[in-house]
């Protein structure tokens, strides 16, 4: 068995270099196949986990808790029902990675000249600053020192179109829970920048218990956030949060939150599988040629192996071998390909001439490939596995050859 | 057929396995372009359409830089003697003037921060799709009442129904305080999540008293008949702005340059797997070309011997390939073509649409349309791409020596 | 002991419209230890007849026998182990397998065998010395002459030392000097190691050998001369 093994591998191994050029050709098919599978797929993914990264770190946290009423209708009345000290007492000995309580609600600043509709979050900046889209250390000016700084930060791009700056005065509207008008004069402290320039026009940052004196609040807040390992795998974070809160809340995974996103990764997923398959039958058809011609050029020499008394199986297995061996090749060279025009690119491919593009579908004007071991294995597979079953029908039909037409053929 | 053609044809079905495996390796790639092109292209067009026609509109007269800025004192000055003259200049009811500004609006209950515009009553519909999408109550009708038509999603957040009152507060031109109340008279559902949370549209006229515009606004917004026309209305409508107060004509994609570049990247990504498929069928090609090339050598000898020039025979493979092309491209764009338009009319959806199409301005049914132009093009570069493969081979033939050749077997 | 025995054996082929009657009712014995020619005319059946008795070709009807156990009737793989193991083939042209050097090809049917790599080797390098080919061990098919093509098919033929060798025109392509050689070698075989030769040849020499001629026509025997007696 094993030496039957033996002598169909050198047999497949020395017939595939046999038509060298041949093989070479399609090698280099299979190898462009698998390069722009794998190529394809970490610029894809990448992209996802870009979008997803960024938008989780606006949000922030994988997963979040708010009053019921909260998501559909983001407004200081829909406060949690707890106040912030008996929530601290609950979370703080959980072991999340991070986690913190913080105001969102829609406000309009106004400097003299502009007035712009922004989301006001009211935030103890020391909590968030593990998961916060803005770098802190980055900001030019200040970032809040703390939950009752009275400077705010804004975006950069938003202090150009209010034509504010460093040091300025802005006025900051929005309402209390009674829906009077709660305003109030800051100094902008900060000007912060970030990879999706909307988030520079959306978000200004204040301290939670300035905000909370602001909107007369007390001491309650809208929304807990909570970071957890991984984004693809929320469950554990969700089940821990949701065993600490009482009923009367909605405790929701980011994914529930940012639909649109939470269904990109699923389709960005299926596309990848896809997108592999459709290279795959692309190749199919040039493999199966290449192994039928191969079959047909050897008809006379299977012919006398079969009539020296090796059994069908032994052919069969010969050609299956063969196309292995091409694709394992291929594959090989087309996985080390793609690895090594990945690499250089991890840095980051700059995309800003299509930047609004890509904030319009949610990600960054940096594409960032993230090559996954997941998705290579998955590249490698399919092509193995659907490789196997493309070659059976050559292969079969050479072992179905009758050894005394297969000899006597003149050609 | 002469006797070239007929050569070619019977050689190609010398092997009718490997011929059938190369024209199916372009039938495959011929259909799934043509399926996917017409379903790009399908797509961007609905997809530009849906948002322009919604509230943008296919080009606007803006002061120069208010595109970047859309800063409160960058305007149009006169904006409604330039509307109404252009209109009669361009004989085309599709022209309207707007401002804008951004406003805290309350309620008994909520307030938010929304983008007011300032609208003319009577030339609105012809620029936008959002009078006509009032679901309850109706649009505005004339230019001074304090009313207010605002989108669906901010009338739930802000818990009104029409007929009640709101509160504007916000900078007027110069800084100053500007304040208005005005009734709901109109909810408009355009489907648009961005224009249905935070847009309202109240009467120029109020408009400009309310926010000390001083007969000023900030947009033109100009339609032309077709989205194909829009690069010739655009240079005619520059030419005829007064000269001197620095207005600018900004077309869709300045407009909107999102919408461009999201369609340029799904372009260029498009682009790079196609390109994957053409050089795969391009590769099936060379191998087979190769091969039956290889295998003749001894035959061509004998016909080189005969005293036939290289140049002929390797005209011979390049037909054969062309022949073996021209099947893939017509069974390509038959098969793809039908499959495509069978999807044209039933429609279809991919798990996601509905989220993605939210966002991009798209129905979760999609029917993807089939023009000569998605038809043809996919199918006809795999063509080229497939003469430019056996161009090898082709060429090989010219170094064949007639007695080596008639030697080997 | 019986090596062969045929028994009413028919084969009929269509070529164009015609029916070519390849065996007609033919029934033959060989002994254990035979050295057997089968001659006849070209079409006359003789290989048909070979590849009948090797369980290439299945017979219309009629039995064949191969150490008193009937073969026509086996399965594929059966066929394939019968011939692996107990039948030794040279056939008239293309023997051996191209991408093989020669010691390969001649280990070939040990190595489908199972036969442990050593033993292999030392056999192998053992025949190929005995058919006059040391030294070429390592040479491609493409690189030998027709004469040492078919001598390291003959060598492959007997390495595994069947009990029973069937050769097609095994001197077809050989001049008379390697032709000689060849047949020596077939000789020896047959008197030392009891090897039942049964050989379709109208090369005279061969004839001259055998212990048995058997001339065919038509699918029939038409003459059976022992040369033993001779």
């Amino acid at each position: 068995m094993i030496n039957t093994l033996r002598i169909l591998t050198m047999l497949a191994w020395r017939n595939l270099w046999r038509n060298h050029r041949r093989t070479l050709i399609m090698l280099g098919a299979v190898v462009i196949g698998v390069w722009a599978m794998i190529f394809m797929t970490a610029l894809t993914m990448g992209m996802v986990n870009d979008m997803i990264e960024d938008s989780i770190s606006a949000l922030p946290g994988h997963v979040q808790v708010h009053h019921p009423d909260y998501l559909d209708d983001p407004n200081i009345t829909n406060l949690l029902p707890l106040p912030e000290e008996a929530i601290a007492d609950r979370f703080r000995s959980a072991g999340f990675l991070a986690w913190a309580t913080r105001i969102k609600v829609p406000a309009v600043l106004s400097s003299e000249r502009e007035s712009r509709g922004v989301t006001l979050l009211g935030i103890d900046p020391q909590r968030e600053e593990a998961m916060s889209f803005v770098d802190y250390s980055a900001v030019e000016g200040r970032f809040l020192e703390g939950p009752d700084d009275a400077g705010i930060v804004i975006g950069r791009k938003l202090a150009e179109t209010l034509e504010t700056e460093l040091g300025k005065r802005v006025v900051l509207m929005s309402q209390d829970p009674d829906n009077d008008i709660a305003d109030r004069g800051f100094r902008v402290v900060g000007l912060f920048s970030a990879d999706v320039q909307a988030y520079e026009e959306q978000y200004v940052f204040a301290g939670k218990k300035t905000v909370q004196d602001l909107l007369r609040v007390g001491d309650r807040v809208t929304s807990i956030v909570v970071l957890g390992d991984d984004y693809r795998d929320v469950e554990p974070v969700f089940a821990k949060v949701s065993a600490l809160v009482d009923d009367g809340v909605t405790v929701s995974r980011w994914m529930e939150i940012d639909t649109y996103l939470g269904t990109m990764l699923r389709v960005m997923d299926g596309f990848v599988l896809v997108w592999v398959i459709v290279i795959f039958l692309a190749l199919s058809f040039g493999l199966v040629n290449t192994l039928v011609m191969a079959v047909f050029e050897r008809v006379r020499e299977i012919g006398l192996m079969l009539a020296l008394g090796m059994k069908p199986s032994g052919i069969l297995g010969q050609i299956v071998i063969e196309s292995m061996m091409l694709l394992v090749t291929g594959l090989t060279i087309g996985n080390l390909l793609a690895w090594a025009t990945i690499k250089p690119l991890e840095s980051g491919i700059d995309i800003s001439v299509v930047a609004e593009g890509m904030a319009m579908m949610g990600a960054a004007s940096v594409l960032y490939p993230q090559l996954r071991f997941e998705d290579v294995i998955l590249a490698n597979t399919v092509v193995l596995i659907l490789g196997f079953f493309a070659s059976l029908s050559p292969a079969w039909r050479a072992s179905r050859f009758q050894p005394i037409e297969a000899i006597t053929r003149v050609n | 057929m002469n006797l070239v053609l007929r050569l070619a044809w019977r050689n190609l079905w010398r092997q009718p396995r490997r011929t059938w495996l190369t024209t199916g390796a372009m039938v495959f790639s011929n259909v799934l372009l043509v399926f996917m092109i017409s379903l790009q292209f399908g797509m961007y067009r609905l997809m530009i359409e849906n948002s322009l026609q919604a509230f943008t509109g296919h080009m606007q007269v803006q002061a120069q830089g208010y595109n970047d800025d859309k800063k409160m004192r960058q305007t149009v000055p006169d904006i409604v003697p330039l509307a109404s003259a252009l209109r009669s200049q361009l004989d085309s009811d599709e022209v309207a003037a707007r401002a804008t500004a951004f406003a805290l609006a309350s309620s008994e209950e909520r307030s938010y921060g929304i983008a007011v515009f300032g609208v003319e009553p009577r030339f609105e519909p012809h620029v936008s799709s959002i009078p006509g999408l009032v679901r309850e109550g109706r649009y505005l009708d004339s230019n001074e009442a304090p009313e207010i038509v605002i989108g669906k999603v901010l009338a739930r957040n802000l818990r009104v129904q029409v007929g009640d009152e709101l509160t504007l507060l916000g900078s007027g031109r110069d800084g100053s305080f500007a304040a208005v109340v005005a009734t709901v008279v109109g909810i408009f559902d355009s489907g648009v999540a961005d224009l249905d949370r935070t847009i309202a549209e109240m009467p120029l006229g109020l408009f400009q008293d309310v926010f000390y515009m001083r007969g000023s606004g900030h947009q033109v917004v100009v339609n032309a008949p077709r989205l194909g026309q829009v690069a010739e209305l655009k240079q005619r409508v520059a030419g005829l702005l007064p000269e001197d107060q620095g207005l600018v004509v900004q077309d869709w994609d300045a407009l909107l340059p999102g919408l461009k570049q999201a369609i340029q990247a799904d372009i260029s990504s498009a682009v790079f797997m196609y390109a994957v498929l053409v050089i795969l069928v391009a590769f099936s090609v060379l191998n087979t070309q190769l091969m039956s090339v290889l295998e003749r050598t001894h035959e061509f000898g004998i016909v080189l011997a005969l005293g036939l020039k290289p140049g002929r025979l390797g005209r011979l493979v390049m037909l054969e390939t062309a022949m073996m092309g021209t099947m893939g491209l017509l069974l390509g764009a038959l098969i793809g073509g039908a499959v495509t338009a069978w999807l044209g009319i039933q429609g279809f959806t991919m798990p996601g649409m509905d989220e993605m199409g939210a966002k991009f301005n798209l129905p979760s049914r999609l029917h993807p349309d089939v023009t000569i132009a998605s038809l043809l093009s996919g199918p006809a570069v795999v063509f080229l791409f497939s003469l430019l493969a056996s161009a090898y081979p082709a060429l090989r033939i010219r170094r064949l020596h007639p007695v080596e050749a008639m030697r080997s077997a | 002991m019986t090596a062969v025995r045929c028994v009413d054996l028919c084969k009929t082929y269509r070529q164009g419209d015609q029916d070519i009657k390849a065996l007609d009712h033919l029934s033959m014995e060989v002994e254990e230890g035979g050295f057997v020619c089968l001659s006849s005319p070209s079409g006359g059946g003789k290989t048909t007849l070979l590849n009948a008795i090797g369980g290439l070709d299945k017979p219309d009807s009629g039995e064949v026998y191969i150490a008193g156990e009937r073969i026509d009737n086996l399965s594929k793989g059966n066929l394939a182990e019968l011939r692996l193991h107990r039948i030794g083939f040279v056939f008239q042209a293309f023997n051996l397998i191209p991408v093989l050097s020669a010691r390969e090809n001649v280990e070939f049917v040990m190595q489908v065998q199972g036969v442990p790599a050593s033993e292999r080797r030392e056999k192998s390098l053992e025949i190929l010395e005995e058919v006059g080919l040391e030294g070429l061990e390592d040479r491609l098919p493409s690189e030998m002459s027709g004469g040492q093509q078919q001598r390291v098919a003959v060598a492959r033929a007997i390495v595994s030392n069947p009990a029973l060798v069937l050769a097609d025109e095994p001197t077809a392509n050989l001049d008379s000097k390697t032709a000689d050689g060849l047949i020596d070698l077939f000789k020896h075989l047959n008197e030392h190691h009891g090897t039942t030769f049964i050989i379709a040849t109208h090369d005279q020499r061969v004839m001259a050998y055998a212990k048995r001629l058997v001339r065919m026509l038509d699918g029939r025997i038409v003459e059976e001369i022992d040369q033993n007696a001779a």
